[in-house]
């Protein structure tokens, strides 16, 4: 950590709020996060330990960024108003208040859920990680969560991307993320050049900023997945002078996209339709993140290689690697791995739509899982779409035997939701039609084993 | 996306302006098939050729006997010489002169690199992709000082202040650009709205409107994003270190 230059030095053991400043984490180019602890009497809504992100917003800092201000707003509107299960969550926000302190007075502080590390310190030890097709489900999860809600995140690269003690990922840094007005958003006039798509790399720009649309972030997902999955940027060139040039040449029709030949061929089109050289290109071959989340999470062959490590019971270990590597050899021909499956042994057989299995999960004991999703508490009502709403179709139709759900096909529709009100009536529970924490756990439900 | 701009010699209008993306390549001379031409006879028919590349460009002299210079106006006297025969010479300069000897008489043009980037050293040793702005300007270059004395009212600490007129700027930069002209002002106006790629307001049909919004939407850009801020006022005050050439 030496020689490395903070936006914001804090000095250890500093107090903000309930909070003492720990060690520092990452900084960037506005902002350092320091991890801190709580201290004092317990308040029961907050963690022990959080991550505390400063930016310098205070009049007084030696640089008086307005601007800064105004990326403070941005990352705190978004944080205070959308809470989602792949999106870092804030618990907080303080202004510093420290007269003798002139570079860290008026400072803005975030108080953010504490993450293990960033995607890019990852890949900096492990370069092509192993869990790198669940890593990427989970992303593009994320990035359909924000889009759903209506902004484009406009930074999405490894180190915005953090992962969890149990290594699960959260998006964060927010500070460019912009709402859609109509088709468009004005996000500040900053980018990270290697993860910005040809038409912004030198963007026109009004006093509002640079236009962006949720197609920026399908490429920053693009760039992304062929680094993880490859370990090399998906243009040529060894600077990021040289790739963006590459860029430019592939948008002009000049040059050719050459991605990676050890790609498997389901993640290459994946890649290579985020890549689409023009913004109308791009939205013909992924409309939406909901369509890219499908794609993304059968690639992966999501919670099947369920790599949280929690949720990966020793016996189902290899078959899962069998079934995931003839997904990937197959592309999307699911029913090869089914074939596949049903030739395990039943008791070593991953679970699948039509056969959930009984796993052990930390918190919550032992439950049901088909595969699609773990989780327990993730809300999902009528118009949702995703894995969720899989898992919940699947345990539905072949765990409780309710075939009114109709096809599982990831969209919480009319079906869906009158299957959910026949089994929440069944079941005692509060008939509302919205899939929360209780009905998760009546859906789950197993004998201890 | 254009990277390099190639300005023909009495070049009134901007449709004239020839625009060439990286990796493209302009060819100029006498003959003018397809490239920039020179009506010279003292000009060969193919007389060089301008490459784009990355943000800068290159420069081949293709004539037999000809050294071509290329100068950088605001450089002092800065310029470099590329003989005959010479193929893809780098030219560092943002704006460039490009100066042909033909017959006793010296030919110009103008070529721009208006895609120079900067980045931040105050960075340096830290890992990962650097989030970086979407442009960067050159804060010795005069439009920089053109830009600065523009938002200097404001930077002041009057955010409702009305701009400055062309002649006021002239004022304000003579002390450190004592060659500095109206006409001069209007180019690095136009230089910066093309430079920051600003997209044309909507009341853009009067002449005078014209340069008007231009100069509202390049002073609330440059202080929104903090392009030119209070210290930078120093590039209009003469001192040591002469920041304007």
């Amino acid at each position: 950590m030496t020689g490395q230059s903070y936006v914001v030095p804090v000095p250890k053991g500093y107090r903000v709020g309930h909070w003492e400043v720990r060690e520092p984490l990452a900084s960037g180019a506005f902002a350092t996060v320091y991890a801190a602890r709580l201290t004092g009497e317990r308040a029961p809504e907050l963690p022990r330990e959080a991550a505390l992100k400063f930016l310098p917003t205070g009049t007084r800092t030696p640089r008086q960024l307005r601007h800064l201000r105004e990326l403070a707003e941005r990352e705190v509107d978004l944080l205070g108003r959308l809470r989602a299960p792949r999106l870092i969550r804030m618990y907080d926000t303080m202004t510093v208040d420290a007269p003798d302190h002139p570079e860290l007075d008026g400072a803005t502080v975030l108080v953010l859920e504490r993450a293990e590390g960033s995607l890019d310190a990852v890949l900096e030890r492990t370069p092509k990680p192993e869990a790198g097709p669940a890593l990427l489900a989970q992303i593009c999860e994320g990035l359909h969560q924000l889009h759903h809600a209506g902004w484009v995140h406009g930074d999405l690269k490894p180190a915005n991307v953090l992962l969890l003690k149990d290594g699960s990922v959260r998006l964060a840094d927010f500070n460019m993320a912009a709402e859609l007005e109509g088709t468009h958003a004005y996000a500040p006039a900053f980018a990270t050049p290697d993860y910005t798509p040809p038409e912004l790399l030198w963007p026109e720009i009004d006093e509002r900023g640079t236009r962006i649309r949720p197609s920026a972030d399908v490429w920053a997902f693009g760039v992304l997945a062929h680094i993880v999955l490859t370990g090399t940027f998906p243009l040529p060139g060894g600077t990021t002078e040289a790739r963006c040039d590459a860029a430019t040449r592939y948008a002009r029709g000049t040059e050719e996209l050459r991605l990676s030949p050890e790609l498997p061929d389901v993640w290459e089109e994946i890649i290579r339709d985020c890549l689409a050289p023009r913004h109308a290109e791009r939205v013909t071959r992924v409309p939406d993140t909901p369509a890219l989340l499908r794609r993304v999470e059968q690639a992966a062959g999501t919670a099947r290689s369920a790599r949280l490590p929690r949720l990966r019971p020793r016996r189902w270990r290899r078959p899962v690697l069998v079934a995931a590597l003839a997904a990937v050899a197959m592309g999307a021909a699911m029913t090869v791995t089914y074939t596949l499956r049903d030739q395990a042994p039943a008791a070593t057989a991953p679970p699948s739509c039509e056969r959930p299995v009984v796993y052990e999960d930390g918190k919550h004991g032992h439950g049901y899982t088909a595969g699609w999703n773990s989780t327990w508490d993730f809300t999902i009502a009528q118009g949702d779409g995703g894995s969720q709403v899989r898992e919940a179709q699947c345990l539905l139709r072949y765990l409780h035997g309710i075939t009114e759900v109709g096809e599982v096909d990831g969209d919480f529709g009319p079906l869906t939701h009158g299957a959910v009100v026949t089994f929440q009536k069944r079941t005692g529970l509060d008939a509302d039609g919205i899939v929360g924490p209780k009905t998760w756990q009546a859906l789950r439900k197993a004998k201890e084993a | 996306m254009y990277s390099v701009i190639v300005v023909p010699p009495a070049c009134a209008r901007a449709d004239d302006q020839i625009k060439i993306a990286t990796g493209e390549r302009l060819a100029f001379g006498r003959a003018g098939t397809g490239g920039l031409s020179i009506t010279h006879e003292g000009v060969p028919r193919v007389a060089g050729e301008i490459a784009a590349h990355r943000n800068f460009w290159l420069l081949s002299n293709h004539s037999e006997d000809q050294t071509y210079v290329v100068e950088n106006p605001e450089g002092a006297g800065e310029h470099i010489k590329v003989g005959p025969g010479r193929l893809d010479a780098p030219v560092p300069f943002e704006f460039s002169r490009v100066v042909l000897p033909a017959a006793g008489d010296l030919l110009a043009f103008d070529v721009w690199a208006p895609r120079h980037t900067f980045r931040s050293v105050a960075r340096t040793g830290l890992s990962g992709a650097l989030t970086a702005p979407a442009f960067t300007l050159d804060r010795s270059k005069r439009y920089f000082a053109v830009l600065t004395a523009l938002c200097e009212p404001r930077l002041r600490g009057e955010p409702h202040a009305s701009l400055p007129a062309v002649e006021q700027l002239v004022e304000r930069l003579r002390s450190v650009w004592p060659a500095v002209s109206r006409s001069a002002v209007y180019w690095n106006i136009d230089y910066l709205a093309l430079k920051l790629r600003l997209r044309p307001g909507p009341d853009t049909a009067e002449p005078g409107q014209r340069v008007n919004g231009k100069k509202e939407s390049l002073v609330s850009l440059a202080l929104r994003f903090d392009l030119v801020r209070e210290d930078d006022l120093a590039v209009l005050a003469v001192g040591p270190s002469e920041v304007v050439r």
